[in-house]
């Protein structure tokens, strides 16, 4: 796993409406260590899952420069894995050729590609499900899924966003503890959008706060792991932590 | 009454009649598709027999199934069904060829689609027949001009409904292709032409609806060959019975194509993967 880093990035859009230039993001620079977890959060708006397009190479950035492991980058490309608020698995493939989708990509031959997706699905707990077509599962499976396909193809840095937004609330606090036990046993470099102050603080080594498309704030997040709902809705720390990122994103 | 006094005794004859028939249709599917139609002939035949029309205008379905035996035996019929699905067969293939590519490069470029989708409405909206008067000039009664109406009718529904699919395959799933490191020729592969195929399938459906429609028309006004000739060059000798004929032919040969080709398809692609919903 790689470093990820930010530097003056900035986006304009042209309105052909109002024939004027909007600006989305002003200005971020930002460093994600390798193998570090950073969650960035702000209020709607604020242009956090722009950024996360841009780094993603979804989106050209007007301005600045995005480096993965020092290299600058432009375009999507498999270094830089992405897990998306709604799942994007491919419904005419199984479980299992989702998941050895990216392998496949890099010219891996089949049986070793469905071995590498078979080990990333018993990371998860799907090994049961791999047969199986995404819309016969549920939408915590299909994110388990979305998750374990952008791992399963070892990219530099993993960008998820919102990944757990539209799950219940149940089925998200497992996911939450299911990615913290996966990113301690995997140590990937994590960039994690997200509008829900308590994930970002419960998943993260660091909590960055967006606002009106720049960096507003940078909390770190000294909480012990291996982290579990059952102790930290409870810690004191955990509270004041998310009482700080809170009092920031609402002031931003 | 309440349902625990029917059942005091085993089932009614009434519910042993419908798990019989729930039972035979789910072994023989083509038993579902047939059982309807009972009333519909014997209808047909007590209105024959009854004598409400002279005999030579309206006849009995007996005399229908005896017009087949005799056409049957002396190879009018399988001569003309061939010569009308080749041509159906070809039509449609040509169709495919144009229509699918057409409708990827409509569907995917935002600048192809500005230009062209404008003149697809246009030409779409010229129905088959309608070019005939112009095509008899330019190539006269024969197969060219056959063919000609058979691609048109074929090619719009397959490219507009390409078009359709194109553009409904989630951007998401376009990006998460990308960001796993397939090229764009890949995710046209990967991403875009199955997430497509119901409505290609769809496209196609149709083509072959109208297309055979066409067909059929066409025959009849510039052919020498087929069951649309086979129609109207009975309609000149007075034998309403193979009018009759062919008309029931046309009618189980669409169900044939439709329930061993096109369903088997639907069952096998949209339906499975949930895109479609039943």
């Amino acid at each position: 796993m790689k470093s990820l880093s930010i530097s003056n990035l900035a986006k304009t859009y042209f309105d052909p409406f109002t024939g004027s230039q909007v600006t989305a993001i002003h200005d971020i620079s930002l460093t994600i260590d390798a193998g570090d977890f950073v969650s960035v959060v702000g209020p709607s708006g604020c242009g956090k899952t722009t950024m996360l397009n841009m780094i993603a190479g979804f989106l050209p950035a007007s301005g600045g420069r995005i480096q993965v492991d020092g290299r600058s980058v432009s375009g999507p490309g498999p270094d830089r894995g992405v897990v998306f608020q709604s799942f994007a698995l491919f419904p005419w493939r199984t479980v299992l050729d989702n998941v050895a989708f990216g392998p496949k990509m890099r010219g891996i031959p089949k049986a070793k590609r469905h071995e590498i997706a078979r080990e990333y699905l018993a990371l998860a707990g799907l090994s049961h499900a791999a047969d199986r077509y995404p819309n016969e599962l549920s939408g915590g499976m299909q994110q388990r899924v979305g998750v374990v396909r952008a791992l399963a193809n070892e990219p530099d840095v993993l960008l998820m966003d919102e990944p757990f937004a539209s799950v219940d609330a149940q089925t998200r606090m497992t996911l939450q503890e299911e990615l913290t036990r996966i990113w301690q046993d995997r140590r990937p470099t994590v960039l994690f959008i997200t509008h829900d102050v308590a994930e970002a603080v419960f998943l993260a080594n660091r909590v960055v706060v967006l606002s009106k498309g720049t960096v507003f704030g940078d909390v770190a997040v000294p909480l012990e792991r291996p982290r579990a709902w059952s102790r930290l809705i409870e810690d004191g720390d955990f509270k004041a932590l998310s009482a700080q990122v809170l009092q920031l994103v609402r002031a931003a | 009454m309440t349902r625990d006094a029917d059942s005091g005794d085993g089932p009614s004859r009434w519910q042993r009649l419908r798990g019989a028939y729930v039972r035979w249709t789910a072994r023989w599917p083509v038993l579902a598709a047939l059982v309807p139609f009972v009333p519909v002939v014997a209808l047909w035949a007590l209105v024959a027999e009854a004598g409400v029309f002279p005999r030579v205008f309206f006849p009995g379905p007996m005399e229908v199934v005896r017009s087949f035996g005799r056409l049957m035996y002396n190879g009018m019929l399988p001569a003309y069904l061939e010569d009308s699905v080749v041509r159906l067969a070809a039509g449609t293939a040509v169709g495919m060829a144009i229509g699918i590519p057409l409708g990827l490069l409509v569907g995917l470029s935002d600048r192809a689609h500005r230009l062209l989708w404008p003149i697809l409405l246009f030409f779409q909206a010229i129905g088959d027949i309608a070019w005939l008067p112009i095509l008899l000039i330019w190539f006269g009664f024969g197969l060219t001009t056959m063919t000609f109406v058979i691609v048109y009718t074929v090619l719009f529904p397959v490219v507009l409904n390409t078009v359709l699919g194109v553009r409904s395959v989630p951007l998401e799933l376009h990006r998460a292709a990308r960001s796993l490191g397939a090229s764009a020729p890949r995710v046209l592969w990967e991403v875009v032409l199955p997430g497509a195929l119901p409505n290609i399938v769809t496209g196609l459906r149709n083509g072959l609806g109208y297309g055979w429609r066409a067909l059929i028309a066409a025959e009849m006004i510039v052919g020498t060959s087929g069951i649309g000739f086979l129609m109207f060059d009975a309609r000149r000798a007075g034998s309403v019975v193979e009018i009759m004929l062919g008309m029931v032919v046309l009618g189980i040969l669409w169900y044939v194509v439709d329930s061993w080709v096109l369903a088997p398809i639907e069952r096998a692609t949209g339906q499975r993967w949930g895109l479609v919903t039943r």
